[in-house]
């Protein structure tokens, strides 16, 4: 049942986000002054290309190179046409939405994998946590070693007088960065 | 981002229409001979195979040094962006490898790779990598190589960083910086920019659900950017799959395509909200630690290169940094093709690396 009502939930939540595409399709489509307008660089190009073609007379083998040529501006067209639509607030609204809609649909699914976590941790299973954990404290003393040997650094070329090992630091705050 | 190889170089010839024919048939014939290849052979092609070697890591990070016979002063540090995807497109295979252009002509060359991230890399953050990562890895090349100054050159996100760097340490020992499609105004960054806005688009909510930018919101992103992008890929690949070299450069582009690199979350929230939505470096107002990056702080000679038809960097997003600096020496490119035209494929070997070459070996 509660399977049911979730499935439902996914359904609605994608009707209306295909609703709202729609909409800012067609919004976007309305505020042209002509909506024809967007429609007329696919059908222009299209009819150039073939009138080009077909005045050439009989079909020679250069008719591949042709039909590439054609499919390269008709796909250079569409890409200039969705690259306006995507370009308008309309489309950056209604992308947002939907990434907004689709984050919130992971958190039970983010909070379902922690539950899961906590039980094998119950169990003495190490977790994907846990192993960032270490991970992380490993990392934090590797931290520390190139810390004392930067310092170490620092002091060997003072007493050499060789240039410091501290150049090009750009002043972390870190004890050993710019010592 | 995903641009198939380049078009092979068309057949030009002055025969008869029977020979023409022919020639079709023939190219038919070893379209069909390659794509039975292509099918049968599901083995990933070999890719970055420039000798190398690790001189340095921190965390994810590494730091390769690759094999050359030096006979510039100045080493080439090379920064590219983190995370998104691989770094070996810059040397994806001998003959379309820009780490093998740039060693071969006498460069010592370095790569700071920032790695493939875990969970356990989530709260890496953006003052990390400027304050510590990349500070460490200038010192290391400066110390391997034995040289006082440094060239840097960041491609993308790279060269956002590379230019973070030296506006937060103008005073380091860095002899020369190259941005290669890297955004410096963000106000100029087409479609991402707009999507990114702060009124649409929560970074925060992304960083705290997963900790990370994960693998599939990239690629979905990618594919929203240039949606014809597969189809020209494939037709292109269709249209010259007679030619056994274009079907191996597809093929290991094709590889590096399809290896996306999840962002870590703290890292992901920085680029977000202090570039695209606050435009922070242009502005001089990105602080790290006690500093704040002043771009208007770099006297070193700049060279920016920018690509025409760049969707994800417009060139006007890296042209800002000519203005930007306070050096007497810039330069600024602007060279057909896309974002990744620049860095691979036949176009970046003809037109963008011999102007880098020039630019930076007349200062090294």
């Amino acid at each position: 049942m509660a399977e049911q009502s979730g499935t439902e939930t996914l359904f609605d939540l994608w009707k209306k986000q295909m609703d709202d595409g729609i909409q800012a399709w067609t919004r976007m489509v309305s505020q042209t002054p002509d909506p024809g307008q967007f429609w007329r660089p696919f059908m222009d190009q299209s009819i150039a290309t073939w009138t080009q073609m077909m005045a050439k007379g009989p079909v020679s083998p250069d008719v591949m190179a042709q039909w590439k040529q054609f499919l390269d501006q008709w796909i250079a067209a569409w890409g200039k046409a969705l690259e306006q639509a995507m370009g308008t607030e309309a489309f950056a609204q209604a992308l947002g939405r939907h990434l907004d809609q689709w984050l919130s649909l992971q958190a039970p699914v983010q909070k379902g994998a922690a539950a899961m976590n906590d039980a094998l941790r119950a169990m003495g299973v190490p977790t994907q946590a846990d192993l960032t954990r270490i991970a992380r404290r490993l990392s934090g003393l590797d931290d520390r070693l190139e810390e004392i040997e930067d310092r170490l650094g620092t002091l060997l070329s003072r007493l050499g007088g060789a240039p410091g090992p501290a150049r090009g630091d750009a002043g972390s705050g870190s004890p050993g960065a710019s010592d | 981002m995903k641009n198939g190889p380049p078009d092979a170089r068309e057949h030009q010839t002055t025969a008869g229409p029977a020979d023409r024919w022919q020639q079709e048939a023939a190219r038919n014939l070893q379209r069909l001979k390659n794509f039975s290849v292509l099918m049968a052979d599901p083995g990933a092609p070999a890719v970055g195979s420039t000798p190398r070697e690790e001189i340095y890591r921190r965390g994810a990070a590494r730091l390769y040094r690759y094999t050359s016979a030096r006979t510039r002063q100045v080493p080439l540090l090379f920064i590219p962006n983190l995370g998104l995807s691989r770094p070996y497109i810059f040397d994806l295979m001998p003959g379309m490898s820009f780490v093998e252009y740039m060693t071969r002509e006498g460069f010592d060359f370095y790569l700071l790779d920032w790695g493939t991230f875990g969970p356990e890399d989530s709260d890496l953050t953006l003052e990390e990598c400027l304050t510590r990562t990349l500070p460490r890895a200038v010192r290391k090349v400066l110390e391997t190589s034995g040289a006082d100054r440094l060239s840097l050159l960041g491609y993308c996100m790279g060269g956002t960083l590379a230019a973070c760097y030296l506006g937060l340490t103008p005073e380091g020992p860095v002899a020369n910086l190259v941005n290669m499609a890297g955004p410096i105004d963000f106000g100029h960054t087409g479609l991402f920019g707009r999507w990114l806005d702060r009124r649409f688009f929560d970074a925060d909510k992304v960083a705290d659900t997963f900790g990370e930018l994960p693998v599939a919101m990239i690629k979905a992103g990618m594919q929203l950017l240039k949606p014809t992008m597969e189809l020209t890929s494939r037709l292109n690949l269709w249209w010259n799959l007679w030619n056994a070299d274009y079907v191996e450069g597809y093929r290991a582009l094709n590889r590096w395509a399809n290896e996306y690199v999840s962002m870590p979350g703290e890292f992901f929230r920085a680029w977000i909200k202090a570039f695209y939505q606050d435009n922070r470096l242009i502005r001089g107002e990105l602080q790290c630690g006690e500093r704040v990056a002043r771009l208007g702080a770099i006297r070193c000679p700049v060279l920016a290169v920018a690509a025409q038809e760049d969707h994800i960097c417009p060139p006007g997003a890296v042209q800002a940094l000519i203005s930007a600096v306070g050096s007497d020496d810039t330069q600024y490119l602007e060279l057909p093709g896309g974002h990744i035209s620049l860095i691979a494929g036949r176009s970046a070997s003809a037109h963008c690396w011999p102007r880098i070459l020039n630019w930076l070996a007349a200062r090294s």
